[in-house]
């Protein structure tokens, strides 16, 4: 048995499941524990001890089913069966002439033989196997598609992710009309996508936070902590900065070029508004438009509905870079605040219009951080109507982002600079919003004469 | 219980219709000692499970609710120290007494050193509920509720209590259950669990049941319900958590809902009877209007 169960888990980690010797031999155990009259039990004790993931689970059973099936005479083997095949091999003299079938259906591992040892169960499994191996259609195809798992060695929780969103990211072929709507199962794959990596920057985050601020005691709050142990300080509290949610300014282009980027750059920032910072987005293409509301407030393949129908930018006009910029200075510049960081995703391809990049160095000014995406290859920067050289020269950084990963990758990165970027920041600024603030001390004195403290308490400190 | 079978009948007994995955881990838990980890959707009866068997089996249940920040103070064990403190007032005449004796300050300390055990002893630890569970004189039932609610450090806090059934106390040693509680740990799939604490746990995932499970869970908590409702209830059901909504009807939805007809004394379903209760089964606004359509669809002739 336990030979069969290591060839099940092997079978089962070429699929991608992560199984450990532990168990393995639980699951073992639990076989040798459990009732194994049928398939759909033996399948159930498995399943409990080696699957830990839902998402494992549909591989687990086509591992199964396949597993099981393919033993050489074609009657549907499982374990159960093979077992009391094993103990007719031992017992064959003494049973000789009955339908084995029959002794399938009638008895069960306990009642057989109690004087029957492991070792030589596993001998006869062992022999068992060796037949098995020198098959057959089906098990060989189990075989390649074994070996195939090896060489992707899918990890079994990149798996649903990774496929659709990626794809749906390769720019469509020109005479295809364009398809933007997300599936339900895109957006969840998404938001999957975004909550991993949330929980991946949340643990980097605490850790800075507990970094900071050690050691400055908040003398009212470590009073009250202690109430209970008579104002003894045996608890600390201690002072912590309120902290303000990141900014962040995002102008997505949305010409033709590269619009398959730009709706998976929406689709992220949807998800990240309002979970982790405050996102102002702007879309644009020969003009501009704010759809920070619109993001908040509208389900997302509306709104992508909308901006391809032309409602919101004309989609007509070539973009136009520098008059985007222009007006981005005249309408939004003055109520841009707290040095947000400023994202550009498009490929700078001006169709040789102006450029006005000293918008870009005033906007430098405001921002803390700029970074500019472009989906094209940077052998093209330099040919045709393209000036990202002349833009990205104010920005702090200029990447290519191919998919979906990438962007998520850069995204991360960018949110630990901010978080990074924001202590340093917090330390020069004038202005910092700390936890002092929602205390009133103009009363702290009175208040404490008016009270008059507990019985209990004036004991103790009367002792100490 | 020896097999399968008999958890399935118990858990029966006691108004929890359980299916083959359900007794089966129920079954190697109680005979291998390990925790069952149970994932599902809200409300298909993950803690109701736990509930049952502690019914079942007779054996106290002790529940443990997970938020964001608990810690072990909260969980495992946590020093009194209010009655420490009184201890050492009203102990200070005797104190005195022992330490009059003393010849040098040397020994003075030694002396009071020699009592220090004294204030870390069991007296003064408050039993969290893990520790409640694995000290109480009689086997019980840990029900760890939510674990996805708490952080990871707890949850990696947890892995020793799990895998050896011990709590480290520094002051006082490790303490080793006196009886292994039969641990069950739910989460909502909010958050991954970490792989190492599912590694120590039996894999259970708990999903909506068939028609037939669904109808039998009905008809035993509301035998008042008759057959046909019952299906005609759950058949509808059914479809509206195929309709996307925003908080798909759950069993425990099914189950009030039974409770909402039977006490309005309804044998039929009818597009009136569920416009007016069907607050009890969508728990959003925008759903309610497409559960109400769905009704007009099905139920309309």
């Amino acid at each position: 048995m336990e030979r069969i169960i290591s060839r099940f888990v092997s079978e089962l980690r070429k699929e991608g499941l992560r199984v450990s010797p532990g168990e393995s031999l639980d699951a073992v155990c639990a076989l040798a524990l459990g009732n194994m009259a049928n398939r759909e039990s033996v399948r159930e004790l498995l399943r409990l001890t080696l699957v830990k993931n839902v998402n494992d689970i549909p591989v687990f059973d086509e591992v199964f089913n396949h597993f099981f099936n393919s033993y050489p005479d074609g009657r549907g083997l499982n374990v159960a069966n093979l077992l009391d095949e094993s103990i007719f091999g031992v017992d064959g003299e003494q049973m000789l002439g009955t339908n084995p079938e029959m002794i399938n259906e009638n008895m069960t591992l306990a009642n057989v033989d109690a004087g029957l040892r492991p070792e030589d169960l596993k001998d006869l499994v062992a022999l068992k196997e060796i037949d098995m191996d020198q098959l057959d259609g089906s098990e060989l195809d189990i075989q390649l598609k074994g070996y195939r798992g090896v060489m992707e060695a899918p990890r079994p929780s990149n798996r649903m992710p990774q496929g659709p969103i990626t794809t749906a990211f390769k720019p469509p072929l020109m005479s295809q009309k364009r398809d933007i709507t997300f599936s339900q199962r895109e957006i969840e794959e998404m938001e999957d996508a975004v909550n991993r990596m949330l929980l991946r920057l949340k643990k980097d985050i605490r850790r800075i936070k507990n970094m900071e601020n050690r050691g400055k005691i908040h003398v009212i709050r470590t009073i009250q902590k202690n109430y209970r142990n008579g104002m003894v300080p045996f608890l600390l509290a201690l002072r912590r900065k309120r902290k303000q949610k990141p900014r962040l300014v995002v102008f997505c282009d949305v010409s033709f070029s590269v619009s398959h980027a730009a709706h998976f750059m929406l689709l992220l920032l949807h998800t990240l508004h309002n979970r982790m910072m405050d996102v102002r987005s702007f879309i644009f293409n020969a003009e501009l438009a704010e759809i920070t509301e619109m993001l908040t407030n509208t389900p997302i393949n509306n709104m992508l509905d909308a901006i391809d129908s032309g409602d919101i930018v004309n989609l007509d006009d070539n973009s136009n870079y520098g008059k985007v910029f222009l007006k981005f200075k005249d309408k939004y510049f003055d109520n841009l605040r707290g040095k947000p960081a400023v994202i550009f995703l498009g490929d700078a391809r001006n169709n040789f219009n102006k450029a006005n990049e000293w918008v870009l160095e005033q906007l430098r000014e405001k921002a803390g951080y700029m970074l500019w995406l472009t989906p094209e290859d940077r052998d093209l920067w330099k040919r045709g109507d393209c000036i990202i050289e002349k833009y990205g020269a104010y920005c702090d950084r200029v990447e290519e982002v191919k998919s979906v990963d990438e962007l998520n990758l850069i995204v991360e990165d960018l949110f630990r600079n901010i978080y990074l970027e924001d202590e340093h920041r917090a330390m020069r600024s004038i202005k910092r919003v700390d936890d002092e603030d929602e205390y009133d001390y103009r009363d702290y004195y009175t208040r404490g004469k008016e009270q008059t403290p507990p019985r209990f308490d004036t004991e103790i400190s009367r002792h100490w | 219980m020896t097999t399968q079978q008999d958890v399935k009948e118990s858990l029966k007994r006691g108004g929890y219709i359980a299916d083959e995955a359900i007794a089966t881990a129920v079954f190697l838990a109680l005979r291998m000692q390990k925790p069952i980890l149970i994932e599902g959707p809200p409300g298909v009866g993950k803690t109701g499970l736990a509930k049952t068997l502690s019914q079942v089996l007779d054996f106290p249940l002790v529940r443990l609710q997970c938020y964001e920040g608990i810690d072990e103070g909260k969980a495992l064990y946590d020093w009194e120290y209010g009655k420490q403190l009184l201890y050492t007032q009203m102990l200070r005449t005797q104190l005195d007494n022992q330490l009059s004796t003393a010849t040098d300050l040397r020994d003075a300390v030694e002396k009071l050193a020699s009592e220090e055990s004294l204030f870390f002893s069991e007296n003064f630890l408050v039993q969290r509920p893990v520790l409640r569970s694995f000290l109480s004189e009689k086997r019980s039932v840990l029900l760890i509720d939510e674990i996805d609610r708490s952080d990871d450090e707890f949850e990696a806090l947890l892995l020793e209590c799990l895998s050896d059934f011990q709590v480290s106390i520094p002051e006082l040693g490790v303490l080793e259950a006196i009886n292994k509680p039969l641990a069950i740990l739910t989460s909502n799939g909010t958050r991954m669990i970490s792989d190492a604490l599912r590694r120590r746990c039996l894999y259970l995932y708990i999903n909506y049941p068939d028609v037939e499970r669904e109808v039998a869970i009905v008809r035993a908590r509301f035998p008042e319900i008759c057959d046909e409702l019952a299906h005609q209830m759950v058949g509808f059901l059914r479809k509206a958590r195929d309709l996307n909504l925003r908080k798909p009807p759950s069993v425990s939805e099914t189950l009030d809902w039974a409770e909402v007809l039977s006490i309005l004394h309804i044998d039929k379903l009818t597009p009136e009877v569920v416009a007016n209760t069907v607050g009890v089964i969508s728990k959003h606004q925008a759903d309610l209007e497409k559960v109400e359509e769905l009704a007009t669809e099905e139920l309309g002739q």
